[in-house]
């Protein structure tokens, strides 16, 4: 049987508003996809829902922006970034 | 050939930092510096207290420093630097400087020219600006993506 994992998340940028800078996830024990991560995070904090549709996030693994068929694991260092900004 | 690269959380003094660079880059044709500023006005018109910047610990840093390595690659430049900022940054404070030293003038130009709008748009910060009637999250605009773009269809071209 397979299980769950807890994997904490950083929230960047505008992201922090709705729950603040950190969220955790229940993620399958052998990972998933960063677009499941995303859609995860959606369901699991619908708070944060809106804040993830109206814009494109980017998943950041281990300090690297991945794609969203890249692998995450449970104990991966994961923060969302919103679209960086010109200004 | 070398480049300084650096993400401060309190203010500096661009001039000072200019007085510095101009001493380390002797033999060198041409300087070339700009400097940021954070504005005391949105563009709506409204008060700016203050712009903050939001930065990641690691990603921050490491993108400034991939804008300054491919500049060093693609330009003829001798020496360079980038100053930014992160945190809350007043009106009138600096924000970036980028500075560049070549033999000739065209290449420290450009190198900062192009180091500037990658900075504007592919540099790992979140900015907003804090006014009396609370903040408001700065969005990328199509300008600074056209500015950027620019020297990536220069790149294809030399390709």
């Amino acid at each position: 049987m397979s299980g769950t994992s807890v994997l904490t998340i950083e929230l960047c940028g505008r992201l922090v508003e709705p729950i603040g800078s950190h969220i955790t996830l229940h993620i399958p024990a052998d990972g998933c996809t960063a677009d499941v991560l995303l859609a995860t995070a959606a369901s699991q904090h619908p708070a944060l829902a809106p804040a993830l549709a109206a814009t494109r996030v980017r998943v950041c693994v281990n300090d690297a922006i991945v794609t969203g068929d890249a692998w995450v694991n449970p104990g991966d260092d994961v923060a969302l970034f919103p679209p960086v900004s010109g200004g | 050939m070398s480049m300084i690269v650096e993400l401060l959380d309190r203010p500096f003094d661009a001039e000072a930092a200019m007085v510095g660079f101009s001493r380390r880059v002797a033999g060198a044709g041409a300087i070339v510096s700009f400097t940021g500023l954070a504005r005391a006005t949105a563009k709506d018109g409204q008060p700016i207290e203050a712009l903050v910047l939001e930065s990641h610990r690691s990603m921050t840093l490491r993108s400034m420093q991939q804008i300054a390595a491919d500049a060093l690659a693609r330009f003829s430049i001798i020496h360079g630097l980038v100053i930014h900022r992160t945190g809350r940054v007043l009106p009138g404070e600096a924000i970036v400087l980028v500075a560049t030293a070549s033999l000739h003038r065209r290449a420290a130009f450009e190198a900062a020219d192009c180091m500037m709008d990658r900075l504007k748009t592919e540099a790992v910060f979140w900015k907003r600006e804090e006014g009396p009637n609370g903040h408001r999250w700065i969005e990328p605009t199509s300008a600074d993506g056209q500015d950027a773009a620019r020297w990536h269809a220069d790149e294809a071209r030399s390709q």
